[in-house]
Order: structure tokens, then sequence, then C-alpha cells
């Protein structure tokens, strides 16, 4: 049977789309689908759209009126306050920064680790997926002392380099657990067919093993980056002065003990998203982009 | 599994197995390195480190501690709100454990099918995930205010006054009140993953079924179920372990209030080692944690290791 | 040489130094126990001071210790964990001063949540310093002995924190209360009066217990009396007695009368505290904060709105209250250094310019123009001693347990009678350790 090659070409899932072979009734059923997601979507972005008005109302109007009513005066100006009480100038670069330092090396290093757990023969294979495992069990909490002090003595606290490597570490068993499990998915043969074209394990890993993968490397980057971008507790406790902060440290200032200033938050944390959401639209044609080629390659 | 013909013919054997030797030995472990030394240094290292206090009544703060064995063990399993906690955990496992993945399962094959508007769809689904907590925190607790909280509002509206309560601020619904949000939040990961491994099954197969005359509802369970296996697997233990360490969400909503009604292992165990000064009790709890999620995740990892069956 | 060599090669040295690197440091770092012992810092000229201030004031502190090092030749880094961060500020100081990286100053409440940084002899004895500065005729005596711990002067107060009524004075018009209530019954009727007008008395929330605690130590106080508290605070008397039950009793009442707000215990302190401002509750207890956080905030005028000591129909009528101060770091080498910056910021002139509304410091009263209502508790608090808050007098442990109680008694599926013998459980407990 010839394969569906091109299919790798096309932007959206063709992958369930009309064919001639088929005897399903045609899209009329996609349009009925269609208005009850679309239902289901409204209610479930509902408390969002909650966090929208909020960030465009003034805070009086805000504390006048409570929370759940129709602002009666709209405002950008919460966004300009936000930006300087978060202090997002600085923030949003240091988190940027530490995002695209950890995030591409992460998963890079993970897919080494799951190509070597899935796809070559290993020695302690059990050993090493029940370490990997381990980590993902253990509350990473009770690691922050130690870790602070292994930072302190390399002098990087306070900086994001300190942070870059127990982020590493907390990515990694949730990163190759995922993964390794893509790889197991591609088919032996393909593997064993470009050994014996001579090709090294280094670059069956490029050229076949991560390609193919690419919705997976896709889906776990950007969870990775998400976690990263979110992380408050070692940031908090590693970082000190104002201008290494992170974005969740920054987002503490709208919280007083006593009053919050929540409009000000509320405009902060759409701030805060927002180019998550913008890397996650960007990218996820990816995830869904129909690279199937690992499936049929013939 | 993916069924796929490969119609190339294999080499011979014994040459394959040559070089299948030679590619193995050193090759795997230098893949392996990088990772595995970043993990050893930054987390196994500190977390056994930790976890030795569990046998001494280290508080936390002084230089100084004894070491007690197995004391704090004992008081462990004399603690009510250890007891309490672990019922909580388990409660909220099995809720976040199953409905996260059915919805996620569910949203998958949807948006993966005849559905219009499928990127803001998917947006819309995942974006709960995206939020920093103290978003989540504050948003739910407005919804759920007693007075002019949405869910009251809405309750009252409609003539259900009688259902209408505090939602965060009584012992029995305290518990399920949390949940939501973190339902809310935590299918979209699920949904994720289920669209990437929904990519990946070969359309073939459901044309083959339809000839042969097989109802959608088969080709679900015989063809996308056995095919999504992996991702099950993934789903369910990844999930099952973030139940089990639960901190984060709680902390934020209720704080593990009212009283302890909220308490899991997860704050409890913060509880004790950073606010109450007993930092060698507190790390028992969470090596009780760890042993129990690593004990439940044993058939995954045995599932993984087996030798591959492609 | 193929790639493949080559990237070997690149691997194995990269990995290799990258582990060396590490475990040198870790070897050399790590230690069962925190490197605070012993080793002191070289004596330098910098200071870092780490504190909880609020946004709002932190640029204030900073100029303040511009000026310091100024004229003291030093150089002093001030980091702070704003908002909600001081809920997590134990957590980030205890494991700096485990790492040995700890601040030469740190500011940190009195009670038990300072006291075990005492015990851990991880806070310096300030007693040298009280003698050379000469604070014991500055600040408030009391106050000190907040920050005194089995005989140690571990930390030096300069918050002073009185908790009262702080009220809406229209609301009480409306409901037709004529002026605050001077005496438990009279508050008892004023509160009758505003759930008769539809106006929620007293904006108390009890998500993470201190709040609504306000309430009953208040209540506690009026049942028991000043001499009888303080034993009860301290174990000395059992709680498992009628002035107890009395209290619980009361407490329950409160909430069954619809004097604090619906489903109290789930709401959020800062979503409830300010209410008294807004015009959604009549009255709310808190400390003198209010009056910069939420009416200055509001822009409204302070006229609007009034302060009162919770009436407790004994004598002396006491109030709640707790400290706030800084201490100095056992093993900072610039203990003497920081000690004058102490001294600095404890100067009168230097607490007003702080806006320091609660100051422990004679002559730093708030600005009466400013401040009124502030400047009005200055006045009370000359003659109206304090109790310890409940969640300072207790460690938090026991804190927590009694938020449990309290938690409990307010849902009544625990009787008034029942929990005091709770109470009684946990602080004998306490007690005995």
């Amino acid at each position: 049977m010839s394969s569906i090659a091109p299919v790798a070409a096309l932007p959206d899932a063709v992958v369930g789309g009309p064919d001639p072979l088929q005897h399903r009734p045609r899209p009329r059923g996609g349009v009925a689908m269609t208005v009850v997601l679309t239902i289901v979507a409204v209610i479930w972005i509902a408390p969002l759209v909650l966090l929208v008005t909020t960030s465009l109302r003034p805070l009086s109007d805000f504390i006048a009126r409570g929370p759940l009513s129709w602002p009666a005066d709209f405002t950008l100006s919460n966004f300009g306050e936000a930006w300087g009480i978060g202090n997002f100038a600085a923030t949003y670069r240091n988190s940027a920064l530490l995002a695209l330092m950890k995030v591409p090396l992460g998963v890079l290093i993970s897919a080494m680790l799951a190509f070597a757990l899935s796809k070559l023969r290993m020695r302690f294979r059990k050993t090493i997926m029940f370490a990997v495992f381990m980590g993902l069990t253990i509350p990473i909490y009770i690691t922050l002392v130690p870790i602070f002090i292994m930072l302190r003595s390399a002098g990087i606290t306070d900086s994001l380099l300190g942070l870059v490597g127990p982020y590493l570490a907390f990515g990694i068993p949730f990163e190759v657990l995922v993964l390794q499990s893509f790889f197991r998915q591609v088919p032996n043969e393909i593997v064993e067919a470009a050994r014996i074209d001579g090709a090294s394990n280094w670059r069956i890993f490029w050229t076949i093993m991560l390609p193919l993968s690419a919705p997976a490397l896709v889906t776990v980057g950007i969870l990775d980056a998400v976690s990263t971008w979110n992380e408050l507790l070692f940031a908090l406790i590693i970082l000190n002065s104002d201008a290494h902060k992170t974005i969740p440290v920054g987002l503490l200032n709208f919280q007083g003990q006593f009053s919050s200033n929540n409009t000000g938050l509320a405009a902060g944390i759409l701030i805060a998203v927002v180019p998550i959401l913008v890397a996650y639209i960007l990218l996820q044609r990816y995830i869904v982009g129909g690279l199937t080629a690992g499936a049929t390659k013939g | 599994m993916v069924a796929v013909t490969v119609p190339r013919s294999a080499a011979p054997p014994a040459a394959a197995t040559r070089r299948r030797r030679r590619g193995g030995g050193l090759s795997p472990w230098l893949f392996a390195l990088p990772a595995l030394a970043v993990y050893v240094v930054f987390l196994v290292y500190p977390a056994v480190t930790s976890l030795w206090f569990s046998l001494t009544n280290w508080d936390g703060l002084s230089p100084s501690y004894d070491v007690v064995w197995f004391d704090n063990y004992v008081a462990l399993t004399k603690d009510p709100v250890v007891l309490q906690a672990a019922r909580n955990n388990l409660v909220w496992t099995a809720v976040t454990l199953v409905v996260p993945l059915v919805l996620g399962l569910l949203l998958a094959i949807v948006l993966n099918g005849k559905v219009r508007g499928k990127p803001v769809l998917r947006l819309i689904f995942y974006t709960p995930a995206v939020l920093p907590l103290v978003s989540i925190a504050s948003i739910w607790g407005w919804l759920y205010n007693p007075q002019y909280g949405a869910i009251n509002v809405f309750l009252r509206t409609v003539g259900l006054d009688g259902l209408a309560q505090p939602w965060l601020g009584q012992d029995s619904t305290a518990l399920a009140a949390v949940m939501v949000p973190a339902i809310w939040l935590r299918t979209g990961f699920p949904m994720l993953l289920y669209l990437a491994a929904l990519q990946g099954i070969n359309t073939e197969m459901y044309e083959a079924a339809t000839v042969d005359g097989a109802t959608r509802w088969q080709q679900f369970w015989y063809i996308t179920m056995p095919s999504l296996r992996p991702a099950h697997y993934i789903v369910l233990a990844l999930s099952l372990i973030d139940s089990f360490k639960v901190f984060d969400m709680i902390y934020a909503m209720t704080y593990g209030g009212p009283g302890t009604s909220t308490q899991v292992m997860g704050t409890w165990m913060y509880a004790n080692v950073f606010q109450y000064y007993q930092a060698g009790y507190g790390t028992a709890i969470a090596v009780v944690i760890t042993v129990v999620a690593l004990a439940v995740s044993i058939p995954y990892v045995i599932s993984q290791t087996k030798e591959q069956s492609s | 040489m193929t790639s493949r060599d080559i990237s070997r090669r690149l691997f194995l040295g990269g990995s290799a130094s990258a582990a060396a690197l590490y475990g040198l440091s870790a070897c050399t770092g790590a230690g069962s126990s925190g490197s605070g012992g012993g080793a002191s810092a070289p004596v330098s000229n910098e200071l870092r001071l780490f504190t909880y201030e609020d946004d709002t004031t932190i640029d204030l502190l900073r100029a303040t210790v511009k000026k310091f090092d100024a004229q003291a030749g030093t150089t002093t880094t001030v980091d702070s964990l704003p908002g909600s961060g001081a809920a997590v500020y134990p957590d980030k100081l205890r494991t700096e001063l485990l790492g040995g990286k700890g601040p030469d100053v740190w500011r940190i409440w009195g009670g038990q949540i300072g006291s075990p940084f005492a015990k851990a002899k991880q806070a310096a004895d300030l007693a040298p310093y009280y003698a050379k500065f000469g604070w014991d005729s500055t600040v408030n005596a009391n106050a000190v002995a907040g920050m005194t711990f089995d005989g140690m002067k571990a930390g030096l107060p300069f918050i002073a924190a009185a908790m009262g009524a702080w009220y809406n004075k229209s609301l009480f018009e409306k409901a037709g209360v004529s002026g605050p209530p001077t005496s438990y019954a009279e508050l008892e009727e004023a509160n009758d009066k505003l759930v008769a007008a539809d106006i929620t008395p007293c904006g108390v929330a009890g998500k993470f217990g201190w709040d609504i605690m306000r309430l009953f130590e208040y209540l506690l106080e009026t049942s028991a009396g000043p001499e009888l508290h303080d034993k009860l605070l301290s174990g000395e008397e059992s709680w498992d007695q009628p002035a107890v039950v009395d209290a619980f009793t009361k407490f329950k009442k409160w909430q069954d009368r619809k004097w604090i707000p619906e489903g109290a215990l789930g709401l959020d302190p800062s979503d409830v505290e300010p209410g008294y401002v807004q015009g959604k509750n009549a009255y709310t207890i808190t400390g003198t904060w209010t009056e910069t956080q939420a009416i200055l905030e509001s822009k409204k005028p302070a006229s609007d709105f009034g302060t009162f000591l919770l009436p407790t129909d004994h004598t002396p009528a006491r109030h709640s209250g707790f400290v706030e101060g800084y201490m100095i770091n056992a093993n900072s080498g610039n203990r003497d250094k920081a000690a004058e910056l102490l001294d600095f910021i404890i100067k009168p002139e230097t607490q007003k310019s702080l806006q320091n509304t609660s100051s422990t410091v004679t002559g730093a009263e708030p600005d009466k123009t400013k401040l009124p209502l502030a400047a009005k508790w200055a006045e009370i608090s000359k003659t109206s001693p304090f109790y310890v808050v409940l969640d300072q007098a207790f460690p938090k442990q026991q804190a927590d347990q009694y938020f449990a109680v309290q938690s409990d008694i307010l849902q009544g599926s625990i009787s008034p009678a029942e929990a005091a013998k709770k109470m009684q459980g946990i602080v004998s407990a306490w007690v005995e350790k």
C-alpha cells in the first residue's frame, strides 16, 4: 500500500478529513459538534473573562461594585501601573532569558536520554528508569536547602544561572518519560534500516528520531516552558535582588497581607501570560500538523 | 501500537547483530550522560541528603540535631492529620486522575475530527493550564464567594437557593470545591498529549475497517484506544504521581483549611518542614509520599522497560 | 575525524568538567549541619538587610539606608519580599541562614515567630547594643519583652501594632448606632442593629486563621479578664474552664447571629478587611496600618471613619497587639555596623520619615493631621496594655491546631465545652515539651 506522504505538507489535520473511500456522512455533523464544543468552550473560558474584565476596570470600580459585576468604567491604566508594580521590565527579561536558556537545552538532553533508554541497548535501563521516576515522586521542596547550599558554594545564588541547574533537573523526569514513550513507537525497523546503511547513533538521533517525534518534542517543550515561566518557590528562594527576579516573584508584589490590588494583579497576570499563549498559538500547528511520516514511511 | 508495513527487505541477520553489538556499549551512555549528570547533581543528591533528615529530629534551623532513627515514622502512624491527609489524597487522586483524562480524551477526539475553528478551540481548552497559580486561586476565590460569587448567584437565580453555600468555608465541601479548578486546569495536558498521539495513528486502518463494515464505535474501541495505549500510560502515570504530590493548588486556595479538612500529604509535609520547625518529621512525610508514589508507578516502569514489541 | 568522534569528545570533556565542578562545590558547601556554626564572615563595610516591607514604603526604607551609608561609610543592600511574599519570608530567611548566606540584619515578627531563630542561635544577643545605644529608654518596654526570649534580648522591635475596631461612620449612623460601644453588651446591641439594617457588622475572614482569631481572643479577654488570659496563653491555667467555654460560646454566637460575614471561614482577609472602607462591612478588627493601606488608598477622608478600643469590661482595658523588629545575624562579621544601622533606623525622626504608624519609639507618634486615627491609637496605647496575639503567643504548630478548633466550632462540629477541652489538650502538650 502506498503511503500518504504529502500529508506532512498540509497545515491542519487533514488526517481526519473527508476521504472518497469513506461512506461517512458529509461535514454536516461537523457543524453540530462545533456548536456544542463552542458552548462548552465558552463556559470553560468564562473564569478567564473575569480576569480580563477585572484588568480593564479601575480599582475603585472593582472595590465598589465587586469582582463579578460588569465594569461601569473601562480603563487601560492598570496595565501601565502593573508594568511598574510588577517590575515587568526586569522580570520579563529574566523569565524570557531563563526559558530560552533552559527549555531547548532541557528538551535536548531529555531526548538524548530518552533515546538511549528506548532505542539503544543500555545496561541498567531499569535502574535508570526507576531513578528518573523517583524524580517525579519526590516533593521538590525538600531539596531546597541542599540545592541552596550547593549554589551558594558555586557562587551562583541570586543569578539566573543558578536556577538553570535545578530547573533542568526537575524537568528531566517528566520529559524523559514522555519522550521515551513516543520514541518507543518509532518502529525499530526504521532504526535498524538506518544502521544497516551505516548511520551512527548520533545521526540516527538527529535525522530520524527527532523529526519523527516533532509533535512530542513541541508538546514537551511547551509544557516545560509553561512550568519554567510559572515556577515560584525556587525563584523566590534563590534570587534576591530586584534586577534578577522572575515573573512569578514579581506577581507577589500585587498582593498585600491585608489588602490586594486585584485589578493590578489581573493586569499583571495577563501581561505575564501573553507570551506563553502566543508561543502556544504559534507552535500548536506542529503538534497537530499531521507530521505523520513516522507511521507511514515506506 | 502502530502497525506498519515495511516492504524493504531486512539485511541478513548476522551482519545486523554484529553492528548492533558495536552500537551498544559506550554510545548509549554518551546520550544519557548530560541528562543524568544534571539530574544526579541537582535532584538525586539533594533529595537523598534531605531524606536522611527523616531519621533525625532536626528542627530545620539549628546547626545541630540528634538521630532518632524511626521515631518519626512511628509518630506518623499516630498523627490524626496524617490519616486525614492520606484520605484526602486518595479522594483527590481518584477524581483528578479520572476526570481530566476522560475529558482530555474526549476533547482530543472531537478536536481531531470534523470540527471548525480548531486552533481557537484548542487554545481555549488549554489556556487554564498556562495560568500562574495565584490567578487561579484569586479567580476561583471570587467565583466561590458565598455572597456575591458567580456560582451561588447562579444557583439563587435558578431557584436552587438551598444549594448555595460557603463552598470553601466548610469541611464538607472544601476539598470538592478545590478539585473543580484543579480539573479545569489539568485537562489541557491530557488533551494535548492525546492530540499528539492521535495524529500518529494511521488512517489507513480506519479506512480498512470501514470497508470491512465496522461501526464508528467499534473503530474507536478496537483501533483508537489500543493505539492510544502509550498515551494512556503516560497520562495515568503522570497524573497519578502529580496527585500524590499535590501541594500548590491546595495551598493557594485553602491553605489546608478550613481547619485541616483540605490537608493533603504535600501540604502537611510543607507545614511541618517549613513552618513548625520539625524538619525531621516533615521529611518523614515526604519519604512516605515518595515511597507510595514509587510503588504505584512500578507497573508503569516495568511496562516501559520490557523488551520492545513495537 | 568523523563528526561522531568530535561530538563524543565534547561530551566527555563537557560532562566531566561539569560534574567535577558541581561535585567540588557540593563537597565544600553541603554538610548535614548548616555552615552557620563558627565560621563568621570577615568584617567589611557591606551590610545586607532583608525585610518584607510593602512596596508602598520600601523606597522610604531604601532612602533611609542610603542616608546611613553616606554617614557611616558602608554599603548596604536592601532586599525585600513585598506583599504576600511575607508568608514565605521565614522560609527564605531560614534557607539563607542554613546556607550560610544569611543577611546581616533581618526583620521578623516577635513572639513565637521570632523565637525559633533565637533558640537556634541564629540571632545575636543584642544586650550589649541596648546598653551602648540606650535603646531601653527610647523603645517601648512591652515591645522589647516581645522580642526577648529566655532572657536574651534577641531583637530590636520597631513596630508595636495595636489592634482594635475600625468602623465606617455612615454605616453606623444608618443603623442607628450612636457611637462607639463602651461595653461588651453595647457592642452586641450595635451588632443587632446593624444586622437589622442589612449591614454585615464585623468583617473578619478565616482563610489563614489569624484574622477570625482576632475576634476570638477579644472575646477571651472579655470572658477571662487580663490575668487569666495571660495565664492561659502561657499554659499556667487550664483552658478547660467556664471562662473559656463562655468565650467559645460567644464566638459561636457571633456567627449564628450573622455578626460576621456568611461563610467567613473560607474568605480571604485581604478581600474582607478593607470592607469597612468600601461600605461592605460596618467595622473590622485590625491595626493602624489600615489607615495607610485602606483609607488613604481609597482617597476617602479619614473623617468618614473612626476607631475604638474593643470594650472588654475589665480594668485595665487591654487590646491585642504584636511586635515586629529587627534581628542581627549571630554569624555576621559586621555586627557592630549592623547595630549602628539599627540605631539610625530607630531614631524618632527616622521612624517618622519611614511613616511607621505603630512605632515603638517614643517621639515617633504618627502625625495627627495626616494620620489622625493612627495617632489616636498612639494615645490609647499609652494607657492600654496589650496582650500578645494568639498566633504569636503559640508556636505555629499550636496556632494551627487552634485554627482547627476554631474552624470546628464555627462549623458546629464541636460544642464550646469540647472546644475548651481540645484547647487544653493542645496547650498542655506544648507546655510539656
